[in-house]
């Protein structure tokens, strides 16, 4: 018997493996953080088994007080830390204090930490670099997107992911980074999603690559699994559903109009002014030309994870917010 | 995609004979879910390519193969032939006869230079029939499913050389090799008569800025109606000699390489003299 932390835990998949950890019977207490207030968070059945605190992470004291407080008193022994912003277009110091020092703070208290002895970091496969001289099928020791001319939304993930990385081996502390493809459900910060859930998507004219997608329930069982799982390292999360990037618009109901890429940025900028979508063509450039998909052949054997939830394509058009 | 699956059937259908559709129910084939496999192989494009190119396999061409008894039924291999002729007919033709002479059919997958996967919608069409991005990753991924790779190791300075070098072998790349003894597949030496005289290349202009490395300059307009022969060596199994690691040793690699260019140019040699003339 055992208690995890989850950070971000009022996100879909941090809602969906809190859900899962309470009914999982090897698992003592759940105590699950999140930027909501705690009459607006986990809107599910309380049990005594589920603590929920309200967490700045931006702030190391209240990531101090978190650890060497609640945490320690409940004897949490693995933190699962999905906590990162995930607008795209957002940029600053704040952005990075979330997505990057956050985790910093949490590696250097877990170290010295009685209880913690895991962490588990959900990153995800933008931070692999997307090349015509690259492969389509990418193992963990793929290049990762290191440009500086990166937008931060994916600078911020490359050094989370290899601050943890780098930890490896270091610290008392176990530490799994789950590289997990991009699950298409509302909320979960996916570009792909953000592209597809639209009556009509611009797409590089003359190009088709092959796309993974995952769902929320394939990630919430990888993150289980890495949870109970013993020993450390980077393993890529893929889905279920590997299809070219038009055979998804068309399961997804979505037109696509293919463009020069010259047109599209700017017009997906405009887009985003003045809808608030969340696409951003810059980040995802490279991604609408040339294929990338997990290879999972590490996660299989070392976590026994394999993907079995496909996607369920809506039938009739994008999912719409209210939905 | 410029189009769906189903169109391509349906063309297929128009376009070719009966047999083209009897080939496409019987691939080997790597379906992830959605009727693709992970590079976007899709079994009803190759029905239209094997459709669309049947009169130039057949009529134009008049490819006749030699020896294909050589190209395994199963399992990983590595297809090594010399490249020639300005535009890449020789690789469609070799294509067409390995689908043709294998049962059940095999689609090769023909590891293509980096700027074709650069170019709109070729790219895409060459995907759907099969063509991968010429980087070691998606060679490993493909003989570990056990599929067979169509190498051209002479590369864009083997399609481009120059008429008086006709049937002379270019520098000879050794990462096919080194992908033979990693991952222990057979190396077939492919020998293609005929490609080297289609399409006599005059010029070739620079293209600054573009991903194609020059746009050739041929004496003609079309290809000539050469005739192709293909000639198929036996396998070099280069694994009953080294070990998956020998594949570290560049001097191994480069003596298997070596071997490999010497087969080529003797099945060369054997077609030259064998052959009647350049369009018999």
């Amino acid at each position: 018997m055992k208690s995890v932390l989850v950070t971000g835990a009022t996100t879909p998949i941090g809602e969906r493996l809190v859900r899962s950890l309470i009914a999982d019977t090897r698992i003592d207490h759940v105590l699950a953080t999140g930027r909501e207030r705690e009459e607006d968070a986990l809107p599910f059945s309380r049990t005594s088994r589920l603590t929920y605190l309200q967490v700045d992470l931006r702030r190391s004291r209240r990531v101090r007080e978190l650890l060497f407080g609640p945490a320690r008193d409940l004897e949490v022994e693995c933190v699962v830390h999905l906590a990162e912003h995930r607008s795209s277009y957002d940029s600053g110091p704040r952005i990075y204090q979330q997505n990057v020092e956050a985790l910093r703070s949490i590696l250097d208290l877990s170290d010295r930490h009685p209880t913690i002895h895991r962490l588990v970091l959900k990153s995800d496969a933008v931070v692999y670099r997307v090349s015509l001289d690259l492969p389509v099928l990418v193992t963990e020791d793929h290049p990762l997107a290191m440009d500086p001319q990166q937008p931060q939304y994916v600078r911020d993930r490359v050094e989370a992911d290899l601050t943890a990385c780098t930890r490896m081996g270091l610290v008392d502390c176990e530490i799994v980074v789950l590289r997990c493809a991009e699950a298409l459900a509302p909320g979960t910060g996916s570009q792909l999603f953000e592209f597809l859930n639209a009556p009509v998507a611009l797409r590089p004219f003359g190009f088709d690559p092959m796309v993974n997608v995952a769902t929320i329930a394939d990630l919430v069982d990888a993150l289980e699994l890495a949870t109970h799982g013993h020993g450390e390292g980077v393993f890529n999360i893929p889905g279920y559903d590997t299809l070219p990037l038009s055979s998804a618009m068309h399961e997804w109901g979505t037109l696509g109009l293919p463009m020069f890429g010259s047109v599209i940025r700017p017009l997906y900028t405009i887009r985003h002014l003045a809808t608030g979508s969340d696409f951003s063509y810059g980040i995802n450039h490279h991604r609408m030309h040339y294929g990338l998909v997990l290879d999972g052949t590490r996660a299989r054997e070392v976590l026994g994870y394999t993907p079995d939830h496909p996607v369920d394509w809506p039938v009739g058009g994008p999912i719409r917010p209210e939905e | 995609m410029p189009f769906p699956p189903a169109v391509a059937h349906a063309l297929a259908r128009v376009l070719g004979k009966s047999d083209v559709q009897d080939r496409v129910d019987r691939l080997e084939f790597h379906d992830t879910g959605h009727g693709f496999d992970l590079f976007g192989m899709n079994p009803e494009f190759i029905g239209l390519a094997d459709a669309m190119s049947a009169p130039m396999y057949e009529r134009y061409f008049r490819v006749a193969s030699h020896g294909p008894e050589h190209i395994p039924a199963h399992g990983a291999g590595i297809l090594a032939a010399n490249h020639s002729g300005t535009l890449p007919f020789d690789g469609a033709m070799l294509w067409m006869d390995v689908l043709r002479h294998t049962n059940p059919p095999r689609v090769p997958r023909p590891v293509a230079d980096y700027f074709v996967v650069s170019l709109p919608i070729v790219s895409t069409l060459f995907a759907r029939c099969g063509v991968v991005g010429g980087t070691r990753g998606n060679a490993r991924s493909l003989l570990e499913q056990g599929e067979l790779l169509m190498i051209f190791p002479e590369g864009t300075p083997g399609i481009g050389k120059p008429f008086r070098d006709r049937y002379k072998l270019q520098d000879w790349r050794k990462g096919h090799c080194e992908l033979a003894i990693r991952h222990r597949a057979p190396v077939i030496p492919v020998g293609i008569v005929g490609a080297e005289e289609q399409m006599p290349q005059i010029a070739r202009i620079p293209v600054p800025g573009s991903p194609i490395p020059y746009m050739p300059i041929p004496a003609t307009l079309v290809p000539l109606p050469v005739k192709y022969h293909i000639h198929y060596g036996e396998p070099l199994r280069f694994d009953e000699e080294f070990e998956p690691e020998d594949a570290d040793d560049p001097e191994v690699v480069r003596s298997a390489a070596l071997r490999v260019k010497e087969a080529v140019q003797a099945l060369l040699d054997r077609g030259l003299r064998e052959r009647e003339g350049i369009f018999r």
